[in-house]
């Protein structure tokens, strides 16, 4: 299949030459599977195999794009879509800068992030993996939802510029899964991401959710008062945190238009606390990741923020065109981020819990529906989901309401860290939107932030 | 190729299935045309066409889609294998709501077909909307251009078949300050739908020029005004944040798949629980709130749904009163059985899927609330002692089951004693989603009713993005927390 892809790119590469067409293609393939739960049941079981080609004409400062949803098999039609996108960029304007048209200077192909077995698990196997998860768990009233979403991923990219290409290839998993009540409403969940079958461990996942359901069966959940908490964020949580902190934060191109919290004179200056250190790191299989971006930069561990200052903006390439910056080699689908850990001896929620305290911690494992407010600061809002505890300081737990939280990043980051896990886990960020993209973020297995607000405070779930 | 697909669909009724549908898809484009400060940075065109095939098979959904359409008879069989699967894991057994079999077409009401207009007509569109956006005090000028064609043709075992030919348009111009203290601010416009039709045609450029003065009016204000306040009062919501309001907190509260647990792994659940409907007092009197499939001009509007099921005109709350909800054909029969009643009478036509590769789930088609009798905008400002005018969907975040909310607008104007007094940035309102419809207190008339298209609505796993409407009033509610 690798060289029956690679040789449908170079025909293609040699269709547009003998056109005078400057193109680049981009083939996206993808193998879905995704199980999907419900009140119990399997409401949802589904196979995708879809291959995209994406075909991007250039004429000196202009180019035009066309995607197709297509076959390997059929050739003619890919060479109508160079057709497509050579007539589109007749009609477009120019730029009022150059684009940047990529040069492989060898071929590079990586398969380190495929795993076979992986890519063969069955359905029967998806749902025993649930079964195992789940077995004593479930009741009348206690009812599993979930996904169980796996596939296989592989990208390829030529371009008339030289007869090299890249080619990708990765298997993934992302599993979540609820137990939810019917009538009183309150969700725990937790969660797994594997990159190879071996990573699969539903007794991991049962373990969490035992934990869990022990403090929510029994415990009565109560509303807490508005004010100011010591607040322990969970994996789900960080991930989602650091996500819209590459969306507003270190984007060049988001900084360049207005859309970061953090200005182009920062590089080099604290941002935030000394006990944060974000990497970009492609050599973390985990992360799905890629060691050459789009244009065929060589992606090596890339600093963000070393002990809380602010190391360098990443961009991508159109970015870096339009803004007379120097590309990074972030034009990618995404990048490989890994949060540094601290010193804290706690892995497990278990761990967690039976960590010595001063004060009531407020631990929220997930936020649900995030949004920004305000980019220029950084502001967002969310509301905690799954799961959250209040840890007493006389070492008791009890199970909170739902609350929300409108803060800065810069506050959750910034002096107000308290401390990292020193161990580290994968927290699968991938969304099901459009062609598959698998994404994960190595990160803490918690931090606490001191003297956070909760500004609204749920009586019920 | 019909032929094929029904032969198919045959088969595997006779291997067992209790029913099968296939959608083919054999034409769906998209035009994506995003000028940026007068770059045009995306200019991207998409094709695609294949098969879903959707099996049940012993009470469980088996799917299965491909743009390969050469081999039918193994993309029909996979879409069986997994419903085999599905059926060792069933609480419910699945069963469909009835319906008459439809042989039918739909085309959505165009003059002219945007994918027929030249491209280089329409970036002078563009260009041309750039130039008068290019004023003093903006730092960031967009304007975008998406269209979309689909061709669907839907079969299924019990003797439907149907065709539609959709076209939609969805264009939206916004520009971008920074104020004295380094923020950023914005405004944006696009249009409501105000004709029978959805086509080019729709792209009016007096009014895409009249709306470009406001906004960049209006952003300069902004950028120039205080922070919003923080503290309670009434807020008067514009149709450019009303419609929102109404898409986070009625429309996806009542889809009865939500209502049933069956998005609790993802986006959350619903406050609402079925013996609510005709028991809960979900807003004030002066609250009406419809899914009307019917209206002519806006992406809310299908004809059929992706079950075979005419679009209809439904109401979801009565003067207030919760009645209905958002359906397709088997959350109906699931929910009756649950509690004991039938409390739904059918599918209410909304199940609908985003392409070919996706399987149909509950869909929002327009929700609307009805106008009410509380007069014009300035009618309603004058009767209003302590308030704040608000407008443009900045954020909006919202509780996992609905039942609060946080959303943050592009500008607010203070009301005092039945007059605006100024400009403030930065606002911000919260709530609890039945005691805010509560404090529902005035409901705009005809005059300020507009509808509002949403091109990006997302549901579901794998996930879909969603074409829909909104048709809203400006809309008063009182006692409301601003300015966090």
């Amino acid at each position: 299949m690798k060289e029956q892809i690679l040789q449908v790119l170079r025909d293609l590469r040699i269709y547009a030459l003998s056109k005078n067409v400057e193109a680049t293609f981009f083939y996206h393939e993808e193998e879905s599977c995704l199980m999907r739960f419900a009140n119990s049941a399997i409401s949802l079981n589904t196979n995708e195999h879809l291959i995209r080609l994406e075909i991007t004409a250039y004429d000196k400062s202009k180019h035009a794009s066309y995607e197709m949803i297509t076959d390997l098999n059929k050739l003619a039609e890919m060479k109508q879509g160079v057709d497509i996108a050579a007539e589109m960029v007749k009609h477009v304007q120019p730029l009022n800068y150059q684009p940047t048209v990529p040069v492989y200077p060898e071929t590079f192909i990586d398969e380190s992030v495929f795993d076979a077995a992986l890519a063969g698990i069955a359905s029967d196997e998806r749902l025993e993996y649930f079964n195992q998860a789940v077995a004593g768990l479930e009741t009348d009233e206690i009812k599993l939802s979930g996904i169980f979403s796996s596939g296989v991923n592989t990208t390829a990219q030529i371009n008339t510029r030289s007869e090299h290409l890249q080619y990708f290839k990765s298997t993934d998993a992302q599993i979540s899964i609820v137990l939810s009540h019917i009538t009183l409403k309150w969700e725990v969940i937790a969660e797994q991401s594997a990159q190879k079958k071996t990573d699969l461990n539903p007794f991991a996942v049962r373990r969490d959710l035992t934990f869990l359901l022990e403090r929510y069966r029994h415990d009565a959940p109560q509303q807490l008062p508005l004010g100011r908490y010591d607040i322990v964020f969970g994996s789900a949580a960080i991930g989602d945190l650091l996500t819209m902190m590459n969306y507003i934060g270190f984007s060049g191109g988001s900084m360049k238009r207005g859309f970061s919290f953090i200005a182009g004179d920062q590089v080099g200056r604290k941002v935030f606390s000394n006990k944060f250190n974000l990497t970009d790191d492609p050599t973390r299989p985990e992360t799905f990741p890629f060691q050459r971006d789009q244009m065929g930069i060589s992606r090596k561990p890339f600093p963000i923020f070393l002990n809380g200052i602010f190391n360098s903006f990443t961009w991508l390439q159109d970015d870096a065109d339009e803004f007379g910056a120097s590309p990074t080699g972030h034009t990618v689908m995404h990048k490989s981020l890994v949060l540094g850990g601290g010193d804290k001896e706690a892995a497990t929620l278990e761990e967690l819990v039976n960590l010595p305290r001063e004060n009531d911690l407020l631990y929220i494992p997930f936020l649900h529906y995030m949004n920004i407010v305000n980019p220029s600061k950084g502001l967002i809002t969310a509301s905690s989901r799954f799961g959250a505890l209040l840890l007493k300081k006389d070492g008791s737990v009890a199970v909170p309401y739902n609350v929300r939280i409108t803060q800065s990043l810069l506050d959750i980051f910034g002096d107000r860290l308290a401390w990292l896990s020193r161990p580290l886990v994968v927290n699968n960020t991938s969304m099901s939107y459009g062609a598959r993209n698998p994404t994960a973020i190595v990160l803490p297995a918690f931090l606490q932030v001191n003297d956070l607000e909760i500004s609204h405070s749920n009586s019920t779930y | 190729m019909r032929k094929k697909l029904q032969k198919q669909i045959d088969r595997l009724m006779v291997a067992g299935a209790s029913s099968v549908d296939a959608r083919w898809y054999p034409v769906e484009e998209t035009s994506q045309l995003l000028m940026w400060n007068g770059n045009l940075k995306n200019a991207s065109s998409s094709r695609e066409s294949g098969v879903g095939v959707r099996v049940l098979y012993k009470g469980a959904w088996g799917f299965s889609a491909s743009s390969n359409t050469d081999n039918l008879q193994a993309l029909f069989d996979k879409a069986l294998d997994n419903a085999r699967v599905a059926a060792k894991r069933v609480t419910f057994p699945v069963r469909l709501a009835g319906k008459v079999p439809i042989r039918a077409s739909f085309t959505s009401p165009n003059r002219i077909d945007p994918f027929a207009v030249p491209l280089a007509e329409k970036i002078a569109f563009m260009k041309e909307l750039d130039g008068q956006l290019n004023r003093t005090g903006v730092t960031q000028r967009i304007c975008e251009l998406i269209f979309m064609r689909k061709q669907i043709v839907y079969l299924d075992s019990e003797e439907s078949e149907i065709e539609k030919n959709i076209i939609e348009v969805f264009p939206t111009i916004q520009v971008m300050g920074v104020d004295a203290q380094g923020e950023s601010h914005s405004r944006k416009f696009s249009p409501s739908l105000t004709g029978a039709t959805r086509g080019w045609e729709t792209l009016d450029p007096h009014l895409f020029s009249e709306n470009a003065a406001r906004i960049v009016r209006e952003m300069n204000e902004v950028l120039v005004a205080d922070v919003c306040p923080k503290d309670e009062r009434s807020v008067i919501l514009l149709p450019g944040i009303m419609y929102l309001q109404t898409h986070e907190t009625i429309g996806h509260a009542l889809e009865l798949d939500r209502i049933l647990g069956y998005e609790l792994a993802y986006a959350g659940g619903s406050f609402v629980k079925l013996s609510d409907f005709g028991e809960l007092r979900y807003g004030s009197s002066k609250l009406t709130a419809r899914a009307n499939a019917t209206l002519p001009n806006s992406p809310g509007s299908f004809g059929f749904d992706d079950d075979g099921v005419p679009a209809q005109d439904n109401v979801l709350i009565d003067k207030g009163l919760l009645v209905g909800a958002i359906t397709g054909r088997q959350m109906v029969e699931e929910a009756n059985d649950r509690i004991g009643k039938k409390i739904f009478s059918g599918s209410s036509g909304a199940n609908r899927a985003t392409a070919f590769y996706r399987v149909p789930i509950e869909r929002m088609t327009n929700i609307n609330i009805d106008p009410g009798s509380d007069g014009s905008l300035a009618e309603i400002v004058k009767n209003t002692e302590k308030g704040i005018i608000l407008d443009g969907d900045k954020s909006w975040s919202i509780g996992s089951n609905r039942e609060q909310f946080h959303f943050a607008t592009d500008i607010g104007w203070l009301v005092k004693d039945g007059k605006v007094t100024r400009v403030v940035k930065n606002s911000t309102y919260k709530g609890e989603t039945v005691k805010f419809y509560n404090s529902l207190s005035a409901v705009g008339n005809k005059s300020t009713w507009e509808v509002r298209s949403v091109d990006n609505c997302g549901k579901g796993q794998p996930n879909q993005i969603m074409q829909l409407g909104h048709g809203v009033p400006v809309c008063r509610f009182d006692n409301v927390t601003i300015g966090e």
